[in-house]
């Protein structure tokens, strides 16, 4: 009898999840889309002056992508607890907020990368000066598995109950203050030709407390909503 | 009682295990203990905690009262996670995973039990030819022995079956027989809750009843 190390134990939940996002591609399509329609409202909404655009473009695409990624948020547990396969993750015998780190991850990869990859696009079409467009991929780097973590926290908290959607939104976003201050605060800054480093500084610090502590407050939680 | 069991030591004993939801008794106070080698028949009406119980032994739901003892020592979760299954109404599959990538995951995440390929155990539970077949596509009886394969696959001394029965055939039936009479002579113990007439192979089960 031999049980399980840990590395393929990791690497199988992580594979696991990319399957199958990847045999639903449609699922990861949508927030892209659903980014790409917002911001192009921006300019119907407000006209088409260049100086304006400019200057609201890294707080639109930054808004735009937390509000992309709250959608797909939602779905990160369901389907495995209504399948099962949450129980037989928690009762095997792997650390279970290492496992909820690769699934958390797994959700990055199919939701926020691709929002990252269209950002220069989109941050484009607002005016944004080629010289900022890496500080926001850098903030968006940053944030976006932030997000994605305290996401994550709140999913396995509000596990439980039915109307999670609408909940989800009303905990996480108030949370979020910080992550678009400093995100927001790094792209306005740089465009300004100011030093943008601190504020990154700032989510880079938050993003190393969140990746050692959401896995472990998300495993807790998960434990306690399934303990009903 | 066999004479093999009464020699066999005891893998788990439940002294006065109780289940309160919000404050109204569910089951309980429930006496029994399971050697090694022993399959019990968990007895019970609809709703009278049948799963329940195995849910709290897999070690989903938290004791509140009463004592669990695992190999002679107070129960502990962590100790106990690995030398379980736990077969419970939602099966544990991805829908859109085949059976064989199912079971892979849960090769990654349990260990193996003998070395036995994923490929070998899917043949001896009958879903040869539908390995690479997504589950959602299997009938209920299939995606039932695709959870199965998970007996045979992985490592595990106690096994805590909740309607493992239901939706087979009557080859499935027997297959679950077989698993069992497999399980109990190398000296694995489990616990199987059931509506139907449950036939073991080595006659009269022990039985733990959830009413006395």
């Amino acid at each position: 009898m031999s049980l399980a190390p840990l590395t393929p134990a990791c690497v199988a939940v992580l594979r696991r999840d990319l399957t199958l996002a990847w045999r639903r591609r449609g699922d990861i399509v949508m927030p892209v889309l659903y980014a790409l329609i917002v911001t192009t409202l921006f300019p119907f909404a407000l006209g088409p002056e260049n100086a304006l655009l400019q200057r609201i473009a890294g707080g639109v695409v930054l808004m735009t992508m937390l509000l992309a990624m709250l959608l797909a948020l939602d779905a990160m547990f369901r389907s495995d607890i209504e399948d099962g396969s949450l129980e037989q993750l928690m009762l095997s015998p792997q650390p279970l907020a290492l496992m909820m780190g690769m699934k958390i991850l797994a959700h990055w990869i199919t939701t926020a990368l691709p929002l990252i990859v269209i950002a220069p696009l989109l941050a484009g079409m607002l005016h944004l000066p080629t010289a900022v467009m890496p500080v926001l991929i850098y903030a968006l780097l940053l944030a976006t598995p932030l997000l994605s973590l305290l996401g994550a926290v709140l999913v396995a908290l509000t596990a439980g109950s039915r109307r999670s959607g609408m909940l989800l939104a009303l905990m996480l976003l108030p949370l979020c203050v910080p992550v678009v201050i400093f995100a927001a605060g790094a792209v306005a800054a740089a465009q300004q030709g100011l030093p943008w480093l601190a504020p990154i500084a700032w989510l880079g610090a938050a993003l190393a407390m969140a990746l050692v502590l959401a896995p472990l407050a998300c495993a807790a939680a998960l434990r306690i909503a399934l303990d009903a | 009682m066999t004479a093999t069991s009464t020699v066999a030591p005891i893998l788990l004993e439940a002294r006065a295990l109780t289940f309160y939801r919000q404050d109204e008794p569910v089951f309980g106070p429930l006496d029994f203990s399971l050697r090694a080698g022993e399959v019990a028949l968990v007895e019970g009406d609809n709703g009278s905690g049948k799963t329940t119980l195995l849910r709290m032994l897999a070690g989903l739901l938290h004791i509140e009262e009463g004592e669990l003892q695992w190999r002679g020592r107070p129960w502990r979760r962590d100790e106990h996670l690995g030398d379980t299954l736990f077969l419970g109404h939602h099966l544990g599959l991805k829908s859109d995973l085949s059976a064989r990538e199912n079971l892979n995951v849960a090769v990654g995440l349990y260990g193996n039990r003998c070395g036995r390929g994923v490929d070998d155990v899917l043949r001896d539970i009958g879903l040869a030819g539908y390995e690479d077949e997504p589950v959602r596509r299997l009938s209920a009886g299939q995606k039932k022995r695709a959870a199965l394969a998970r007996l045979l696959l992985l490592p595990a001394t106690l096994w805590l079956l909740d309607e493992p029965y239901a939706n087979l055939d009557r080859t499935g039936i027997d297959l679950v027989n077989r698993l069992l009479t497999e399980h109990s002579s190398s000296g694995g113990a489990a616990l199987v809750t059931s509506h139907g007439a449950v036939s073991f192979l080595h006659g009269e089960p022990k039985r733990v009843r959830m009413h006395a």
